[in-house]
């Protein structure tokens, strides 16, 4: 079975957040909400042990996604021919449970349909066979997208090459996040992408 | 790709087909009748100074989408959130949409429309009744990197209209410093990413690059486009990098090892690291012998080497005389080299009672005392890190230095350019493949410059006359005046009074030190100009407003490795002119008034080389495409393909360019007097008592002469040198870029802003405890010279005992009693007072003392709420919005 995701390379990613820019031009993502958001992780440690990294967080397109188990409409849901989960905007009725239940808060409102938002890996950019905003515009490379499950695609390459020691998940509450971060150069950190300013100038976590 | 309109219905499915394959036009051009217009253009990016390769999409003539050109060589498909953003740039209420004319007061920021014709005559009667009270060198003219589509366009005008008198807030602040330097001590490019040279890093799938130094440079943060996401090509590929700078940027976090230098104290480092690798005999012994003037004898009465005879005219090396160890004697050596002689690098002999030193021995003699402890002394670094730095990169040849703007920003700018120099000379990282410092394309040139300075028309005695001129004669390789000097004019009329200023930038007063005295010295002008995109607090002063072209309605050429990136119009909107051409339109009209030289500027045997005046920016892109043999249009089609290749890679990409044979059958060299890499800066001395090679004829001497080896001078507002000062202003100020702005520019658009509305103030935990600071709260920052208020960033990327700012203004104050440039402007508190550089008037815009403390809250009237920049947002309609006359 097919799982379309993101495969994030964060030793790459430089912070530039032209993934945020170009994902707000393509989308028409209205001010004040964000599809994705780069987040810092750090700086963690004194002088001269101290790290600092860069998080694109967005949909995690989980596969017991929480915000699709909460809708009380059936408008967010996980597409199974592709492991994307999507909002029907024709459907939802703007009540937020979504919102709530997504335990990294990567889904936001837009105040302007009365509808939730969030990413679908830039759905109708990959119906035309382009890659996703984000994807192409991103400065260090950092971003790839592809079927996990296909052993020959790009991503399920990257991630060989990073080996499994070097691959992270966010935290798992069962819902199965499905976007995977590759992280050599530094120590990953097990932080909710909406604490990361907790680990701003922190000694230690 | 074609250029070309097509019916597509709005699916762009059928528009990528179209696209890509060219034989489906005629499919889609039936698709239906009541089709939407979609067209893709190459073009590229002026929100920097980076050129990256843009595909615009415009429908039914707006454009709607901008993304990464992955054919353009540098930028490879990727695009940052500035030139993203560049549609919110383009359609913003903000612009200045007519030329205008002030009502009221300056500084009451009241316009009436005015025509271009008013406008332009209003201007030309002006500078002409200026010309004749007060003679031309009072008209100043100014610019910026800010969205620049060519400086070039200013000191031309100036040349022309006889005054010496421009400058950028760049120039001596801003890779003038560097520029200058590597050009004399090297001949060949510099090694800024930001600039668009050190090609090197693009060819990382096969460059053997082992090392790579970023001193005072943040690629993720000034060109995540270009040498941001090469540098994490670089890492990914197993690159070393050392990154000095004061805050940890992204380059910083990513490196093998970061520097936290004290800012400002960036050439005792590098001192330091001159004497470690001299000491522990780490450099490239036969580079320096043979390819660096280092083993040549310099007087150590005059500082000048010992030349046995000059060269026979140009082209021609110098025959310098060297330490021959064989015949215990001093004996000339012929370029290149002679075998014969067994040469000492390092001596001092006397002959006939003149103390003789090799150049080696004269760096050795200026670096000894810069041992790992004094360094770590004076720069608050750790030892065993200073010394892991130094070895990671001297250890791991090839590779490269690159020096950014950090050390242009304090008056040690040129001497931390020579260290540069210097460090990659010893270590024998030129020309070689894996290095910076290269000249690429050499072999193969191609002229793209439509805009050429024209500095002949500037006459002698006038250029005699520049302000700051003749003491910072480095300034003339941009022909540009010193920024106090200009300011000092303004203020006192000293020597002469400054009575017009036409700008052409950004926000002059974000950018400028001290812009309150700016703004007090605009009083003794009579005419003040602005020409931009956008109001800015600087149009709020001004008599007359010009508007002028955004990016995404330019034209122009740019180098981009062996091929040329268009600039080429996606839409065009208002009443809006390229600046470019808007100098060619006040040339005309002073023409017109009597002006003679701009009478001239249309006689093509007067202008030569530099070309007539033109008047359509289809004739200036035409200086360059006929030399192609082709029209701007044909090269526009042309262009829409695939960028234009004038060379192949290999003409292109080439190494060890010394030591190719030229006619006379010796090697090249380098482009310097000696053809050896002038590590001893010999040209130094040459250009403070002439100002050559810059000048043809040369200029009276500066007072005293310029040190042609660097020397570390201590900030002089620093905890150091000035202990009283930082009893009450105890923490010491630097800035540096975020990946939003660029300059001044900008600050109204509301992706960018909504990211990050307010300027942030970094600061150490310990510091933030010691002054009360909370993260995120407001504070107040302030120097002997002002006070203002940023939004803290309790946060261990600075060093302790520093913070950290980046230069900010508020559009949404224009119509305030601030016009925006007073509440969050870090140069409010910078130095525009000496000392300055010696070589090029360099002042003080990084290291210099401030204090902080809690603020009640923001600024009045600033935005800070995503929601707050809904005003700024291009309002949609069907078509663009027809322009009447009546509107004002």
């Amino acid at each position: 079975m097919k799982k379309i995701t993101f495969v994030i390379d964060l030793d790459r990613c430089i912070g530039c957040r032209a993934c945020q820019i170009s994902c707000k031009q393509e989308n028409g993502v209205a001010l004040g909400a964000c599809r994705n958001e780069v987040k810092q992780i750090g700086p963690i440690g004194t002088y001269p042990d101290i790290q600092m990294y860069f998080l694109p967080a967005m949909c995690q397109h989980c596969e017991n996604p929480t915000c699709a188990e909460v809708c009380p409409t059936g408008a967010c849901y996980k597409d199974p021919s592709d492991g994307v989960v999507r909002i029907d905007r024709n459907v939802c009725i703007g009540c937020r449970t979504c919102e709530g239940a997504c335990p990294y808060k990567v889904n936001t409102f837009n105040a302007e349909l009365r509808v939730m938002d969030k990413c679908n890996i830039c759905e109708s950019l990959r119906a035309e066979g382009e890659t996703p905003a984000c994807v192409k515009n991103c400065a260090g490379r950092a971003l790839h997208v592809g079927d996990i499950n296909d052993p020959d695609s790009e991503v399920s390459k990257l991630l060989s090459e990073a080996g499994e020691e070097n691959i992270y998940t966010l935290r798992d509450f069962g819902n199965k996040p499905g976007v995977r971060y590759i992280l050599r150069r530094d120590k990953w950190i097990d932080v909710l992408p909406q604490d990361s300013d907790k680990t701003k100038g922190v000694a230690e976590l | 790709m074609k250029d070309i309109f097509m019916k597509a219905a709005g699916i762009s499915a059928e528009l990528k087909a179209v696209c890509g394959c060219p034989g489906l036009v005629e499919s889609a051009k039936a698709v239906q009748e009541k089709a939407d217009e979609v067209v893709k253009i190459r073009t590229a990016c002026r929100a920097c100074i980076a050129n990256c390769g843009v595909i615009a999409t415009i429908k039914n003539g707006r454009v709607v989408k901008l993304e990464g050109d992955p054919k353009n060589k540098m930028s490879k498909g990727r695009l940052c959130s500035k030139g993203l953003s560049g549609i919110q740039a383009l359609y913003n209420p903000n612009r200045i949409k007519y030329p205008m004319m002030r009502v009221g007061e300056r500084g009451e920021n009241k316009w009436k429309r005015v025509s271009w014709d008013e406008a332009l005559d209003y201007v030309a009667v002006k500078l002409m009744d200026i010309r004749e009270k007060y003679g031309a060198e009072s008209v100043m003219c100014s610019t910026g990197g800010g969205g620049n589509p060519q400086f070039t366009s200013i000191p031309r005008f100036c040349n022309l209209f006889g005054t010496p008198n421009w400058f950028e807030p760049g120039s001596a602040q801003c890779y003038l410093p560097r520029l200058l330097t590597y050009n004399l001590m090297y001949g060949g490019d510099d090694s800024s990413i930001a600039d668009s040279n050190a090609l090197e890093i693009y060819y990382h799938e096969d460059t053997p690059m082992k090392a790579i130094c970023l001193w005072g440079v943040a690629p993720s943060m000034s060109c995540a486009g270009q040498g941001g996401g090469q540098l994490a090509e670089l890492r990914a590929k197993g690159v070393k990098s050392i990154v000095v700078d004061p805050r940890m940027t992204p380059d910083a976090a990513k490196a093998d090892v970061w520097l936290p230098v004290r800012p400002g104290t960036d050439v005792a480092l590098q001192l330091t690291w001159i004497n470690y690798i001299i000491t522990n005999k780490l450099y490239d012994e036969e580079f320096v012998m043979k390819w660096t003037n280092l083993p040549y004898l310099v007087s150590t009465e005059t500082k000048e080497c010992w030349r046995a005879a000059r060269g026979n005219g140009p082209g021609e090396a110098d025959t310098f005389m060297v330490w021959d160890k064989k015949t215990n004697s001093a004996q000339p050596l012929e370029y290149p080299w002679n075998d014969a002689y067994d040469v000492e690098l390092d001596g001092t002999y006397e002959i006939d009672g003149v103390t003789y030193k090799t150049g080696f021995r004269m760096l050795v003699d200026r670096v000894s005392e810069w041992t790992l402890a004094k360094g770590a002394e004076v720069c608050w670094l750790p030892e065993d890190k200073i010394e892991e730095a130094v070895k990671l990169y001297a250890e791991n040849t090839p590779g490269g230095l690159c020096i950014g703007v950090a050390t242009d920003q304090s008056p040690n700018s040129v001497e931390a350019a020579m260290g540069a120099n210097i460090i990659d000379m010893l270590l024998g990282n030129v020309e070689r493949p894996g290095s910076l410092m290269q000249r690429f394309g050499a072999k193969k040139p191609i002229d793209v410059e439509v805009i050429p300075f024209a500095n002949e028309a500037l006459p002698y005695e006038q250029l005699c006359k520049r302000l700051g001129g003749i003491e910072y004669k480095g300034l003339i390789m941009w022909q540009t005046a010193h920024v106090p000097s200009c300011l000092e004019a303004m203020e006192n009329a000293n020597p002469y009074p400054i009575k017009a200023w036409i700008d052409r930038s950004g926000n002059k007063l974000a950018v400028l030190a001290n812009g309150d005295r700016w703004v007090k010295a605009m009083r003794n002008l009579d005419l003040m100009v602005h020409m931009y995109t956008n109001y800015t607090s600087f149009s709020a002063y001004c008599d007359v407003l010009l508007p002028t072209t955004e990016w995404l309605e330019t034209n122009y050429v740019q180098k981009a490795l062996n091929t040329v990136t268009i600039r080429q119009p996606a839409a065009h909107l208002y009443e809006t002119i390229d600046e470019a051409l808007v100098w060619c339109l006040i040339g005309k009209y002073l023409a017109k008034h009597g002006h003679e030289t701009m009478q001239k500027s249309y006689d093509p045997e007067f202008m030569g080389h530099n070309y007539t005046n033109f008047d359509s920016m289809t004739e200036c892109m035409e200086h360059f495409t006929s030399k192609i043999g082709m029209t701007w249009e044909e090269f526009k089609t042309l262009s829409n393909e695939a960028p234009y290749e004038y060379a192949s890679e290999e003409e292109f990409r080439t190494y060890y360019l010394y030591r190719e044979l030229d006619e006379s059958g010796k090697p090249r060299g380098f482009m310097t007097g000696s053809k050896k890499c002038e590590a001893y800066g010999e040209g130094f001395i040459t250009l403070g008592r002439t100002g050559l090679p810059y000048t043809g004829k040369a200029l009276p001497p500066a007072s005293e002469d310029y040190d042609p080896l660097p020397k570390y001078h201590e900030p002089a507002e620093s905890p150091v040198s000035d202990p009283e000062t930082a009893k009450e202003y105890p923490l010491v100020m630097t800035n540096g870029r975020v990946p939003y702005y660029h300059h001044s520019t900008l600050r109204n658009v509301p992706w960018l802003r909504e990211i990050y509305p307010v300027p942030e103030i970094w600061v150490t935990p310990a510091d933030a405890a010691k002054y009360g600071i909370e993260d995120g709260k407001w504070v107040w920052v302030e120097s002997k010279r002002g006070k203002i208020r940023a939004k803290a960033s309790v946060t261990t990327a600075i060093r302790p005992g520093t913070v950290y700012m980046e230069r900010f203004w508020n559009p949404e104050n224009l119509n305030s009693d601030t016009h925006g440039w007073q509440e969050m402007n870090v140069n409010m508190l910078s130095r525009s007072e000496g000392p300055y550089n010696r070589v090029v008037g360099t002042y003080t815009l990084r290291g210099y003392l401030v204090k902080i403390s809690p603020a009640e809250g923001a600024p009045e009237g600033v935005w800070t709420k995503p929601s707050d920049f809904k005003k700024w947002l291009p309002e949609y309609s069907d078509s663009v919005p027809e322009l009447t006359s009546s509107e004002v």
